[in-house]
């Protein structure tokens, strides 16, 4: 028995000397390695005295996000200007709820990115309330070149409820009704520019075997946007849910059922994500989608994207939409974080780096590969297809311009309508009542 | 009383650990009896890293959920003391209450089928002498698959316009099925939920049974008892403790589905089950508190479902 332990003893000496050498190795590795280059590298830091700086960018351009090269490139450029900048480019895919979590328990743990890319509205509001970002007013207002570069309509378009700018806008999007045209002609159809327009075309071509509309139950946020903001107009649809109901929003809820009962969903519209959704359109399987502006660039078959044009959603009758209505905005923005903003020695290359990305150059090169609209003044894109063209030309006499509803109200709220979309237009629950539902919900949260 | 005998032998390094005093212990049993105890200071110190861990870990949120059942939260950076308001809304919560349901169901398939197969595939791996490590390895790979690589899989399965079941039936001129309908959606998730872990519990029952002394089966030779017979009478008896583990494992194991129900359905047309309900509650709609709520209603109904299960399955232990 004493042998067993003092074998076990001696077992673990051996271990640590193994570690202990191998550990010397390793030393000895990386001092010979790294000898040279420090040589190499002194000349370069007696010509830039700067402090070495290491910052982490946030952002949702990672993953399968189409200007996911472009933002690393213009990170790389600002690098290579100043070298003793480190960036950290730390990337979450926003195609699930999952980067929230982590931007909220970062921003709300102590570990703040530098500059963080997210969302504003309603979910910036918590951490903009706890004073975790930086008002950019005064650095705006210091800076007249930098402010000159951004469209007055966007920078407006992130001010939050307090006033103030926080998030500097970068690129905006528009969501529309996306229409394969091809589909359309070949069974002699007329684009969905009305009401009646659309009923025909989606029973015409249900009875086909077309899915008329590519949209999921679940992921319905852009359904439920648009059918509201066609029932509802613009005001009733930005008024959210936290004054009372408007009735309008039930006929949204109606004319969801109204189209599924002529067919306009696909089969498993219940158990299909929005990438599945997009799937559909993008294989020419469906003819119609609502999506947002940068959907388009995961569309690749010529057939169906060279045939894409996009439009508003057609007013609803009995509602007051005006049918050219539109989901849009500049949703999105860098913050620059307060932790950050008080570290004097991150300060001054955090806010370069906020400048850089956010000048019109980079704000170009990334509006050209996600297809969103760019928050700079006097730069204008040219859609990189006729698809995009027609995009911005829709956005552009669009008779009002709108956040998601999501951005309006509570998360649980939103929740709550999604789920109602179901119910509702397999008839289990009355417009009324889904839209009810969410209104408790959205009181509950008030308390 | 200090061993010296046994502190000279060994070198200074090792003195302190061993050096204990047993005022009580007799000459001849003490060899044992520090030993033991000595070894037991290196055992706390390799157990403490553990428990450390799940302090932080798992206890540690545990009762910070517990703190946060009682709060209403808006998000992360605001929340509100209510006192029992969250656990009001779980007794009146109809969705919840779906969601356990179709929890329980997934809960039969799982008992039924998955301990089920795992049962009789272990049997007769058992009564075979050639290739069982080969059946042990094709069983087990399932296991080693991520449950969400597995899910992913099975979209692509069930998916209606393009998936595989629907071309299969396709090329012999057949209607196409819609898997995931509201009423079949739920056992369409339960077919990969089972076969994903039937292999797990394959390898403990192999285990159990090659643990089963071979005289037992020649007496059971010499009385002609074989087959069927020899698997009821003889085998499962003799498993029935490892039958019990399994069989608490699978509870717990199927109050935590979620990747199977969450990428497949995405909890939708009646597959919502508690997991994924607490996952959206949480995370989707930001209400930490009500999520907290739920976990711990998870909590409670997996210990009570354990024990019950634990009773039911009492028996005399069995040794060999």
């Amino acid at each position: 028995m004493k042998r067993s332990s003092l074998a076990l003893l001696s077992m673990l000496m051996v271990f640590t000397m193994f570690l202990a050498a191998c550990g010397n190795k390793t030393e000895e590795k990386n001092t010979a390695s790294e000898t040279p280059k420090t040589e190499t590298e002194t000349p370069k830091e007696t010509e830039a005295p700067k402090k070495d700086v290491s910052l982490r960018v946030f952002s949702t351009f990672g993953g399968t996000d189409t200007a996911r090269e472009a933002f690393q490139a213009a990170l790389d450029e600002f690098t290579s200007k100043n070298p003793n900048v480190k960036i950290e480019n730390d990337t979450m895919s926003a195609n699930d709820d999952g980067f929230r979590t982590k931007v909220n328990t970062d921003m709300n743990s102590g570990n703040e990115p530098d500059l963080l890319f997210y969302f504003v509205g309603t979910d910036a509001q918590g951490f903009v309330d706890a004073g975790k970002v930086v008002p950019l007013n005064d650095i705006l207002d210091a800076d007249a070149e930098w402010k000159a570069g951004f469209s007055p309509a966007a920078l407006e378009n992130t001010r939050q409820k307090d006033g103030n700018i926080y998030a500097a806008p970068l690129t905006g999007f528009y969501e529309g009704l996306f229409v394969n045209k091809k589909i359309f002609a070949d069974n002699n159809l007329e684009l969905p520019t009305d009401w009646e327009k659309m009923k025909t075309a989606v029973s015409t071509l249900s009875k086909k075997g077309i899915i008329p509309l590519a949209a999921p139950f679940d992921q319905s946020h852009y359904v439920i946007e648009h059918f509201i903001l066609s029932a509802a107009g613009a005001k009733g649809h930005n008024a959210g849910l936290a004054d009372g109901i408007d009735p309008n929003w039930e006929k949204g809820y109606a004319a969801m059922k109204e189209l599924y009962d002529l067919g306009a969903f696909p089969k498993d519209a219940a158990t299909i994500d929005l990438g599945m959704a997009s799937n559909y359109y993008a294989e020419g399987k469906a003819a119609m989608i609502i999506e947002g502006s940068w959907a388009m660039n995961n569309w690749k078959e010529p057939n169906v994207i060279d045939n894409t044009t996009v439009l508003p959603f057609p007013a609803i009758p009995g509602g007051v939409g005006t049918g050219k209505d539109a989901i849009g905005g500049f949703g999105t923005g860098f913050y620059l974080t307060k932790a950050t903003y008080d570290n004097a020695d991150k300060k001054d290359a955090a806010v370069a780096l906020l400048k850089h990305m956010t000048s019109p150059a980079v704000i170009e090169k990334i509006a050209i590969a996600n297809g969103g609209t760019p928050a700079a003044a006097n730069v204008e894109i040219k859609g990189v297809n006729q698809t995009a063209t027609d995009g911005f030309a829709m956005a552009a006499s669009a008779t009002s311009v709108n956040n998601p509803i999501d951005s309006m109200v509570a998360p649980e709220t939103f929740s709550t309508l999604r789920a109602g979309v179901q119910a509702v237009v397999t008839g289990k629950k009355s417009p009324a009542d889904a839209v009810k539902e969410a209104k408790d919900i959205e009181d509950a949260n008030k308390k | 009383m200090r061993d010296s005998e046994l502190v000279n032998k060994t070198p200074s390094s090792f003195e302190a650990a061993s050096s204990f005093k047993y005022p009580n212990a007799r000459e001849n049993k003490t060899q044992v009896v520090i030993n033991m105890k000595g070894d037991r200071k290196y055992i706390w110190i390799f157990l403490f890293p553990m428990a450390a861990f799940l302090t932080v870990f798992l206890y540690y949120p545990f009762f910070k959920s517990v703190y946060f059942s009682f709060y209403r939260t808006k998000g992360f950076f605001d929340k509100k003391f209510i006192g029992w308001d969250n656990y009001d809304r779980l007794f009146s919560d109809k969705l919840l209450g779906a969601a356990t349901l179709h929890t329980l169901e997934i809960l039969v398939y799982v008992l039924v089928f998955q301990v089920g197969i795992a049962l009789v595939l272990a049997v007769m791996v058992d009564n075979i002498n050639k290739f069982k490590g080969f059946f042990r390895s094709v069983f087990f790979f399932p296991v080693v698959i991520s449950g969400t690589a597995i899910s992913l899989l099975f979209v692509l399965f069930y998916n209606y316009n393009f998936g595989l079941l629907n071309s299969i039936l396709a090329n012999f001129g057949l209607e196409k099925v819609l898997w995931l309908s509201e009423n079949n959606a739920l056992k369409a998730i339960a077919v990969p939920t089972v076969w994903h872990y039937v292999g797990f519990y394959f390898v403990l029952f192999v285990t159990a049974m090659s643990k089963i002394p071979e005289d037992y089966y020649d007496a059971a030779k010499l009385e002609g008892i074989t087959g069927v017979k020899k698997m009821v009478k003889l085998t499962i008896p003799l498993i029935l403790s490892d039958i019990k583990v399994v069989i608490t494992l699978a509870i717990t194991g199927t109050l935590k589905v979620f990747d199977f129900v969450w990428v497949i359905s995405r909890a939708q047309n009646g597959t919502d089950v508690l997991g994924t309900y607490m996952y959206k509650k949480a995370m989707v709609d930001q209400n930490f508190g009500y999520g907290s709520t739920v976990a711990i209603y998870m909590v409670v109904l997996g210990v009570v479902i354990a024990l019950l299960a634990n009773r039911l399955l009492k028996s005399e232990e069995i040794t060999y």
